[in-house]
């Protein structure tokens, strides 16, 4: 057995790797940046800064729930402010049984359909043991909105005719009055 | 029910389209037809022109005078000749090289052009009805054209007339009037005089014939000559022959116990006898003489001797110096039918003789035989008559000859083979039906034994059934590539044949015998049969089941025919009914539908088992009766018009009449319900005196008039038609004014009932799923329906209506009308005449949604609702109509005198392929893609695998 061998040196990369970058000359370190090239050592300074900056912030729980709180109503309220831009649409698109129309109306249904749903979804990030009790409320806003969108699809398939709501609707489950008597006719 | 407003307005949109080009001939069929024609009035004739063909004319016996080329039996042209009621004779005469034919009937004489049927002149008489009618055969010096002046003879009471007639204008030239009390006979002329020939009573029994003889220029008489013939002319049948036009005319008759043939050459005294030299050793039937008509032929006849059950025939020649008749020849006596015709080229006379197996031509100068010609269809009607064209090419001859058969059948043969054949029969038709093959028959057999088994039961006897059926897979497969070829390659519209719309009519004609058309070829004959035992019927009805159609004459008898083979199933002997009518009753306690009879004054022959069952009757006496089903002796009820008035017509809804929708969406989504009630009857009664129509809405089952309405200033003696099906009926008639407000014209009338004025409402009964007419609740029975009705003012009359009928009752249905003032069937959209259209102001939004458009007084008939579209479709009374398995398409058939067959598609074809739709393109469409995709596949998933290196 002969003595192991040293380890060989490390490459040429790591070394330069692990070592810091060597200082630049000064003549090139006067050579501005090129445009759109940031340097990655100021902007990470900033950061660090801002993130210094924030952190005794977040740092109180009654100021963190407050926060939850209130975007947890922004949330809520979010559908509510779709409801005039929908209106308009569904107003402009007119009751005929077309493409776009029908698109239209898919999409209006889906969206409070799918958010009904995703209810608990939606406010998960903000649902913690001490925001519970109040978001209770903020969820029953957020549903009362998704209705509203969805009253509106209603309406307007009401407008578009879709709704069996008259009596012609139902005709065809009516049956035609049957004679309890039949007369053959012998007419030359 | 949005989607169906719109689809009903596509509906309107697009109503009714007319038929296409290319559909003509291949959805529609038209038998143009002349009736049987008169064997002394037929002729093959040249007419001036440029080519050499000749047209076959004659006159039927309706009076229709017309062209036929013998080459397809199509009919160029035809005019009818009768301007008054009542039976006449008709005549029609032509020449060659003339382009005139003279046709006569009844008083009324008329000149035509040969090729076109164009009017040259006409002429009505008033003192006579024309008895004889020639064409002189010489003309004036004088005369500027080639064409030849005529001379009629008229009959009246003891006065015989005859008059020349100019050739271009008709103007009368000369007239001889005898009032010798004479029957008039007959006229013929020579080249030299004109003939009046008349039969003057003998003074103890027979007839004299008097030959008057005439200048044939100033119609002065010349000379008289009576032959001594009273004892063997007893009628004026007994004359057999006056020769017409012949160098030497002759005056044929033979003595009472045929044993002689009297033969006298017109303008002498010399009366020649001919021994008949009957060999058979049976009694001559019939005696005809056959003789050339042209001027320059040789003077040789022809006569024909038949027996029950064979012929002879034997040739003359007549000695124009002596006046003197030689036999020159016989034709040997052969069993079976025979005919003979005559014709000439030239001088020469040739003689064909048609028998049952042969075709014979001879020359009149010599018995030696031309030509022979074996018939290859024998049919087993017998020949009545014949005339025939001789063409000699060379040394040989040909012919062709247009025979009449027993049957009514007109049928051109040329040398021995039957070119066409002219069902002239069916311009007789008295009932027509729609039958059905039996085929369906045993599939709906099966279905209904699965219909009635348990769930488990009926699921093994159908995978049965699917079992048996592989069998037929082979031959299936087999043409399975056959079809596909032929549906993308043929350029014709699509083959619909297995959805029905290629069926069978059968129909019954005057002279006793059923045919059997099909609408899916044309219409063609598909069988003929003999069914009445005697030589005419009159047929009531006919009623068909699948497979069997039975025809109901009015003696009470019945005869069954297979629908696809014609044959005589059953025959009922006749009873001492005189049947009125026929009722069909579909009760539960048989499976097949029962046929009553109805005698004349409107009680059934026989009573029926059903519980709920009435009956509806009318009598001749114009009485209109409900009985009960169980009691055929005294009626449940009575409709009898007000004074003054007699019940001229009844209808009913049809008996199938399928209504797909109970009520009618309004334009704000609201329904109006539609007063639906099978036993609805409407009866038309006029009042002549009053000049009113009233129009009496019947319950059949307690005979209750639901609605009652009376047109004023109606001219009773033009045609009122009335039609009704589901909850509308519509009429006809000649408004005249009566009032400031009414119109004068031909009116359409339209009502429809409804259950209630108001939307939504469905009236006293309300939701009632079935209703009484006589256990009802309420006091007044049945409620009454709700009318609304609009007038039209239409161009023409309608002298038939009925209803277009299809599967379920989607389709819009056409109001089909008969006018027979322009020979055409229409049929009239249902939206168009919807009572409910605003008048005086446009439609609201919604009422234009509903398809209502404003109302307009007068209705025109617009172009593409004539079914008919360009064909002459004369003499129609009834319009048949039966659905198929297209919902879109309805069969409609019309008959009475010609017979016309179409398909109606309402609301157009919306549930078959139209001919835009190409099944290359979308066959190429399919390779293409698939071609593209199986070259892109291969580069994609390549391109993909790259990027997935490259990341």
């Amino acid at each position: 057995m002969s003595q192991p061998l040293p380890p060989p040196p490390p490459p040429q990369w790591v070394v330069a790797l692990n070592s810091p970058m060597p200082n630049p000359t000064k003549a090139a370190s006067s050579i501005p940046d090129p445009p759109g090239f940031s340097s990655s050592k100021a902007v990470g300074k900033q950061r660090e800064k801002q993130q210094k900056d924030q952190q005794p912030t977040t740092s109180k729980p009654e100021e963190t729930d407050a926060l939850k709180i209130k975007k947890a109503w922004e949330i809520a309220i979010a559908p509510s402010k779709q409801i005039p831009m929908n209106a308009i649409m569904m107003y402009m698109s007119g009751n005929s049984l077309q493409i776009f129309s029908i698109m239209m109306v898919f999409m209006l249904f889906k969206g409070p359909i799918q958010g009904l749903f995703n209810t608990n979804a939606a406010f998960a990030k903000f649902d913690t043991e001490s925001t519970r009790a109040k978001l209770v409320g903020v969820k029953a806003v957020y549903v009362l909105m998704q209705l509203g969108l969805l009253a509106l699809g209603i309406w307007k398939v009401n407008a578009m005719g879709l709704l069996p709501t008259t009596r012609s609707d139902w005709l065809a489950w009516e049956s035609e009055r049957q004679p309890l008597e039949r007369a053959y006719f012998a007419f030359s | 029910m949005r989607l169906q407003a719109a689809l009903f307005l596509a509906a309107w949109v697009a109503p009714a389209a007319a038929v296409y080009l290319d559909e003509v001939n291949h959805v529609d069929f038209h038998h143009a037809l002349l009736g049987t024609p008169s064997p002394d009035s037929t002729f093959f004739l040249k007419p001036p022109s440029s080519s050499n063909a000749s047209l076959l004319y004659t006159i039927s016996d309706r009076l229709t005078a017309g062209a036929v080329n013998p080459r397809d039996g199509s009919l160029l042209w035809r005019q009818n000749l009768s301007r008054s009621d009542g039976p006449a004779a008709g005549f029609l005469r032509g020449e060659d090289g003339n382009n005139a034919v003279v046709g006569a009937a009844g008083g009324y004489v008329s000149s035509w052009g040969a090729h076109d049927g164009k009017l040259i002149w006409e002429n009505h008489f008033t003192d006579g009805v024309v008895a004889d009618l020639e064409l002189l055969a010489l003309q004036d010096a004088s005369a500027k054209s080639d064409a030849r002046d005529s001379i009629a003879l008229l009959a009246a009471d003891g006065t015989g007339i005859v008059r020349r007639m100019g050739a271009d204008s008709g103007n009368i030239k000369w007239e001889y009037k005898d009032d010798g009390g004479d029957v008039p006979f007959q006229v013929s002329s020579s080249s030299t005089e004109v003939f009046y020939i008349s039969l003057q009573s003998a003074l103890l029994k027979g007839y004299k014939i008097k030959v008057t003889a005439l200048d044939p220029v100033t119609g002065r008489q010349t000379r008289q000559l009576t032959l001594n013939s009273e004892n063997d002319v007893a009628t004026p049948e007994s004359v057999l022959f006056v020769g017409a036009n012949t160098a030497s005319p002759l005056i044929v008759w033979a003595d009472k116990s045929q044993k002689t043939v009297k033969v006298n050459v017109i303008g002498t005294k010399q009366v020649n006898s001919v021994t008949v030299d009957n060999t058979s050793g049976e009694e001559i039937k019939r005696i005809t003489v056959h003789a050339p008509h042209k001027l320059n032929s040789l003077p040789h006849f022809l006569i024909h001797y038949a027996t029950a059950t064979g012929a002879w025939a034997e040739v003359y020649h007549v000695d124009l110096k002596s006046s003197e008749v030689n036999k020159a020849y016989q034709l040997p006596y052969l069993q079976g039918q025979s005919t003979v015709a005559t014709s000439s080229i030239d001088a020469n006379v040739y003689f064909t003789r048609i028998t049952g197996s042969e075709v014979v031509v001879v020359s009149s100068a010599s018995h030696g035989i031309l030509n022979r010609w074996p018939l290859q269809s024998s049919s087993s009607d017998r020949a009545l008559n014949a005339v025939a064209e001789v063409v000699s090419r060379g040394d040989s001859v040909a012919v062709r000859s247009a025979t009449l058969l027993d049957s009514g059948d007109w049928q051109l043969i040329r040398n021995g083979q039957a070119e066409w054949t002219r069902h002239e029969a069916l311009i007789g038709t008295m009932a027509a039906a729609f039958a059905e093959a039996d085929d369906q028959e045993d599939l709906a057999h099966e279905l209904e034994v699965e219909g009635h088994e348990s769930l488990h039961g009926a699921y093994i006897h159908r995978v049965k059934r699917h079992l048996r059926d592989l069998q037929h897979l082979p031959d299936w497969l087999k043409e399975l590539p056959k079809r596909i070829f032929s549906s993308l390659l043929t350029d014709e519209v699509t083959n619909l044949d297995s959805f029905g719309v290629s069926k069978s009519v059968i129909l019954a004609t005057e002279n006793g015998r059923v045919y059997a058309l099909n609408t899916g070829n044309q219409g063609k004959v598909s069988w003929s049969v003999k069914a009445a035992e005697a030589a005419a019927w009159n047929v009531k009805a006919i009623v068909t089941r699948p497979g069997v159609a039975t025809i109901y004459p009015d003696d009470g008898s019945s005869v069954s025919v297979d629908v696809s083979t014609g044959d005589i199933i059953a025959r009922t002997p006749p009873t001492n009914v005189k049947v009125h009518s026929i009722a069909v009753v579909d009760t539960e306690s048989s499976p097949l539908p029962v046929t009553l009879s109805i005698r004349e004054d409107g009680t059934p022959a026989a009573s029926f088992e059903d519980k709920d069952g009435f009956l509806v009757t009318t009598s001749v006496d114009g009485r209109v009766l409900g009985w009960l089903a169980q009691d055929n002796k005294s009626p449940v009820w009575e409709f009898v018009p007000p004074v003054g008035q007699k019940v001229i017509r009844a209808t009913a809804r049809p008996a199938q009449d399928p209504v797909a929708s109970i009520g009618k969406v309004l334009g704000d989504r609201s329904v109006l319900y539609k007063y639906l009630n099978p036993n609805l009857a409407l009866v038309t009664s006029i009042s002549e005196k009053d000049h009113t129509a009233s129009f009496y809405l019947l319950d059949g089952v307690s005979g209750k008039v639901l609605h009652a309405t009376t047109q004023k200033g109606v001219d009773t003696t033009q045609p009122i038609a009335s039609a009704m099906s589901e909850n509308w009926f519509a009429y006809s008639f000649w408004g005249d004014i009566s009032s400031e407000r009414s119109s004068k014209g031909y009116q359409l009338i339209i009502s429809e009932l409804y259950e209630s004025p108001f939307a939504n409402d469905r009236g006293a009964l309300d939701s009632a799923g079935n209703f009484s007419s006589l256990h009802s609740s309420s006091v007044d029975g049945l409620p009454l329906p709700h009318v609304e009705s609009q007038a039209f003012i239409i161009p023409e009359p309608i002298s038939h209506m009925a209803v277009t009928h299809t599967r379920q009752g989607i389709t819009t249905r056409l109001l089909l009308c008969t006018l027979p003032s322009s020979n055409s069937v229409i049929g009239i959209p249902r939206p168009v005449l919807d009572p409910r259209r605003p008048v005086g102001r446009d439609p609201t939004s919604a009422e234009a949604e509903e398809g209502l458009f404003r109302y307009a007084p007068f209705l025109d008939f617009d172009g593409k609702w004539f079914l008919s579209h360009g064909r002459d479709v004369s003499g129609i009374t009834t319009v048949l109509s039966s659905p198929t398995l297209l919902e879109s398409t309805s069969l409609v058939f019309a008959f009475g005198g010609d017979i016309f067959g179409t398909r109606a598609t309402p609301s157009e074809a919306f549930d078959i392929l139209g001919k835009s739709f190409s099944k290359v393109q979308l066959l190429l469409t399919v390779v293409a893609l698939g071609v593209g995709v199986a070259v892109v596949a291969p580069i994609t998933r390549k391109k993909q695998i790259n990027m997935l290196w490259k990341a």
